[in-house]
């Protein structure tokens, strides 16, 4: 494994992934830390206090119920980070095996599986994922199905190509003169190729997942209130667009930042893991 | 007569591990109209970058040459803007590669990829440029030009791409051609073929051959004059019949017996093979860059630099040993 | 007395479907007979395209036979299941031509040469190892480069690691595809010697595979020269050399390139042809110097021309 010493090399030198690093960072130990560092209780009603603007006491704002938006927020990262990395954590697993299988098995189970990949590929994600999840019924859980049902066939594609081209490497034909079997072949030699080009569609399809999730709340099919769920807040916040501005305005800006944040990081790990990039 | 191409003491550094590394070490030689000059070297010798360098095009721009000059038909092309040497590349310089696949745009046919280039550099109309390439083809000695014209290049076997890529650099009728181990990929007989087409050309039209290679054997059938390059260093340049016959530096002698020949010796005999390997150029030398490796090296050789001989007609070795390896001290 | 290796009618065919499902078969091998003794080396010589590299995925079961055999000590290897050949996938290994993408890039030296132990269950970890450094140190490298990474070597030692992981399961049989013609040629000659030496010493039985007649000599006791798919001259490596008969060989000896032989310019008609196989007639009659009637209308067999060495053609 490349030592931590050269990755600071690279990145010393890659302003946006930094950038990006640090704002995984931050909004990770935001999530993380949340119960700790927040101000107040995210659901701690004080009509009193309803839509105040940002002020010394509430630094983003009340919302109608008079809950601190800055406390809501923070709990939000941790409720979009576990949607965000779970999704992309079982559609990457899913995906990864159907496309292996896919891959190396060829024939009829291959067409079978890409016909079934292409057909998903080529609904709208958002359109689908709100298809299935009206169809499960609105929820959390339920969205986040939908989303890594839409999010699957990506990985299915990609693990597929991957394996298609280092099938053909001598060292996996070498491999397979000794005896070695499908199973040995894809663990030892085709996932370990593949793993750059997996980690950073995985990166990137952490904000992807955040985001659609998030707009599924905001439809009102994913969270519920009083969830302080980012997508879900925004949602509530419409009626008060005009003249509360910081209600919308805040967890807008977070799942801007946290997508952003995981871009520039999947780029980055691009960047960082392709041998090429190594420069001086 | 005037040489078509004059490099002398051409130094190329580029970024290395620990700092700029010396890629080539004051390196001259020079090629006449009509001539074909075999550079020889095993991978890592610096005889690719040697013909970038000509071509003005190595990595770090024209920032990476430290020195010396490169005459082309008495005009300097160090220093010259990228915009300037866009002029002389493909028309009066041309190259070819070692695999042919990757210099072809896979999603052109042939004939556009033909005549797209003398278009631009003959200033032809389309109509004239097509008629142009099928007049190439035929010279490339490809039976039906009209056929492989509408190809695709994945449609061609090796051996056809090589020659649609000699085509082309042939096309504009360059004063240089520079061939980067054009055969290497190839089977002896497709070789075989790649070799006669490149010195009719040389013959037709008087175009001077830079042929870089790893394999004295394929030199020696097609080239006048020979410079052998060791890890940055011009190790012997010299008339090929000379080189060849009685090499100068034990570098030569070691690559040539190297070649496998089948005029001599029983079966299973063994080759010989140089021991060792070439220096990483990132790290500092002293002395005679193939001293580790060489079997007559001396105690002067570890610590100096050799100083270039002179042996006559042309030939000269960059060696300690008193007139070369082959008609010195009687070593050998 | 069965022979050690007996490959009997040995035939392969692809099928390539077209654009509109139009099926053509192309034949690799075309009924390939032969026959090695243990511990003899045999040279196979063609062009790309000729059949050498399909005999070499038959031989170590990376493709199917389309009909034919392969017999070693009697046992028939072509059409087994994968079960039933673990035993025998260790007595044949291959080194393959490219020196880049026959080494895994995410695998240490050590992981490269333990996995076929691993695989085949044999040895524990520890041996193993040890094994893998033994082997290291025979194919002349230093057993501290097992830590390594195969980015870190050049191609001539990447080749020697190759022929490393080609051994360690003790086969009888290494199959040399090609071994060398991505290497310089001063680092051919070290391959070469070292492929010479390990023979020698473990008592191996070799199938080099070449498209230069020159290498093979350096290696081989017997020679086969291929074309589309066929023998047409076998015999030994020397009289292959000295005086080769078919037409076919001439042309490849001509096309080696030897230091202080004369460049002999390619005869006109020497150009590749389409892989098209005529229906009758011999299989050369396109390329033919000294074709005449006959080879158009029947097809030569091989032949006994001289004492075990065997040629097919009519003109001799």
């Amino acid at each position: 494994m490349m030592s931590l010493i050269k990755i600071w090399k690279i990145l010393r030198h890659n302003t946006l992934t930094l950038l990006g690093a640090g704002l995984v960072i931050l909004i990770v130990l935001m999530g993380l830390l949340s119960p700790l560092i927040s101000p107040y209780d995210p659901n701690l009603m004080n009509i009193p206090a309803r839509l105040q603007a940002p002020g010394w006491s509430h630094p983003f704002g009340t919302d109608e119920m008079g809950r601190d938006i800055l406390t809501r927020v923070m709990y939000g990262a941790r409720i979009s980070i576990t949607v965000g990395v779970s999704i992309v954590v079982i559609a990457a697993a899913v995906g990864c095996f159907f496309g292996s299988l896919s891959g190396y098995a060829g024939g009829k189970v291959d067409r079978g599986i890409m016909a079934v990949t292409d057909m998903v590929l080529s609904f709208p994600s958002m359109v689908l994922a709100l298809a299935l999840t009206a169809a499960l019924g609105p929820g959390l859980f339920n969205t986040m199905l939908a989303v890594c049902i839409v999010r699957i066939p990506l990985y299915v594609r990609l693990m597929r190509g991957q394996v298609l081209a280092l099938k053909e490497m001598q060292y996996v034909k070498a491999s397979r003169t000794f005896g070695a079997g499908p199973v040995w072949v894809v663990a030892r030699h085709i996932v370990p190729n593949c793993l750059t080009p997996l980690l950073v569609q995985m990166t990137l399809g952490v904000g992807d997942a955040i985001l659609i999730a998030s707009s599924m709340s905001f439809i009102g099919l994913g969270a519920q209130p009083p969830m302080p769920e980012w997508g879900a807040m925004i949602s509530t916040a419409r009626t008060y667009a005009i003249d509360q501005w910081w209600y919308a305005a805040f967890p807008g800006l977070f799942i801007l930042m946290t997508v952003m944040g995981f871009n520039l990081l999947g780029d980055g790990i691009r960047d960082i893991l392709d041998p090429r990039s190594v420069k001086n | 007569m005037e040489p078509i191409l004059q490099v002398s003491h051409l130094s190329v550094s580029l970024p290395g591990k620990n700092g700029p590394a010396p890629i080539l070490k004051d390196i001259s030689f020079s090629l006449k109209q009509g001539e074909i000059l075999g550079l020889v070297g095993e991978s890592g010798s610096g005889k690719s970058m040697t013909a970038f360098a000509v071509n003005q095009l190595l990595p770090g721009g024209g920032k990476s040459i430290t020195g010396g000059s490169v005459l082309f038909a008495g005009e300097e092309l160090t220093g010259k803007t990228e915009k300037q040497m866009q002029t002389f590349r493909g028309k009066d310089i041309a190259m070819i590669f070692q695999e042919p696949m990757t210099c072809l745009n896979p999603v052109f046919t042939v004939k556009r990829q033909m005549t797209d280039v003398i278009m631009i550099h003959e200033k032809r109309s389309r109509k004239e440029a097509e008629i142009q390439a099928a007049d190439m083809l035929k010279k490339v000695h490809i039976r039906d030009p009209e056929r492989t014209l509408s190809c695709y290049p994945y449609e061609l076997s090796g051996g056809m791409r090589q020659r649609v890529m000699i085509a082309i650099a042939l096309s504009c009728s360059p004063r240089l051609l520079i061939a980067d181990e054009p055969t290497t990929a190839l089977d002896v007989t497709v070789q075989a073929q790649i070799i006669f087409l490149l010195q009719e050309a040389c013959q037709e039209s008087g175009t001077g051959i830079i042929f870089i290679s790893h394999d004295l054997g394929v030199v020696s059938q097609l080239c006048s004059r020979i410079a052998v390059m060791y890890a940055g260093t011009m190790a012997e340049t010299g008339p090929a019949s000379e080189v060849l016959k009685a090499p100068g530096h034990p570098y030569t002698k070691a690559l040539l017996a190297a070649v496998p020949r089948f005029t001599s010796g029983g079966v299973r005999d063994r080759l010989y093979a140089i021991p060792g390997m070439v220096p990483d150029p990132s790290e500092i030398q002293r002395g005679c860059l193939f001293a580790p490796r060489c079997p007559h090296a001396m105690d002067i050789c570890r610590t100096e630099h050799p100083p270039i001989q002179n042996l006559g007609n042309q030939h000269q070795v960059s060696c300690f040993l008193e007139k070369g390896v082959s008609r010195g001290d009687g070593i050998s | 007395m069965t022979a050690f290796l007996e490959i009997k009618d040995l035939t392969k065919t692809f099928t390539l479907k077209g654009f509109f499902g139009k099926k053509t078969d192309v034949h690799a091998l075309n009924g390939i007979s032969l026959s090695v003794e243990k511990g003899e080396s045999l040279g196979i010589v063609g062009e790309s395209g000729c059949g050498k590299s399909t005999l070499a995925n038959l031989m170590v079961r990376l493709e199917e036979p389309t009909s034919g055999d392969i017999l070693l000590d009697g046992i028939s290897i072509a059409h087994k299941k994968e079960k039933e050949l673990r035993k025998l996938r260790s007595r044949i290994q291959i080194v393959f031509q490219d020196p880049y993408s026959s080494l895994s890039p995410r695998m240490t030296v050590e992981q490269i040469l333990t996995e076929p132990m691993q695989v085949m269950g044999q040895y524990t970890s520890r041996e193993r190892t040890e094994r893998a450094s033994e082997l290291l140190e025979l194919v002349g490298m230093r057993s501290s480069s097992l830590r390594k990474y195969p980015h870190e070597f050049s191609g001539g030692q990447r080749q020697r690691i190759s022929i490393a992981r080609a051994l360690t399961t003790e086969p009888d049989i290494l199959i040399l595809d090609e071994p060398t013609s991505a290497l310089d040629v001063s680092v051919q000659a070290q391959v070469l010697n070292l492929l010479t030496d390990i023979r020698e010493k473990m008592k191996l039985t070799y199938l080099f595979i070449s498209h230069n007649l020159a290498v093979v000599k350096y290696i081989s006791d017997r020679t086969a020269v291929m074309y589309k798919g066929r023998i047409v001259e076998i015999g030994p490596s020397l009289s292959i050399l000295t005086s080769p008969m078919h037409p076919y060989t001439k042309e490849l000896l001509a096309a080696v390139p030897i230091v202080g032989k004369p460049f002999c310019p390619p005869r006109e008609t020497a150009h590749e042809t389409g892989g098209t196989d005529a229906e009758r007639g011999c299989i050369y009659y396109d390329r033919c110097p000294i074709k005449d009637e006959k080879c158009r209308r029947e097809r030569p067999v091989l032949e006994e021309r001289q004492e075990d060495h065997e040629v097919s053609c009519w003109k001799l």
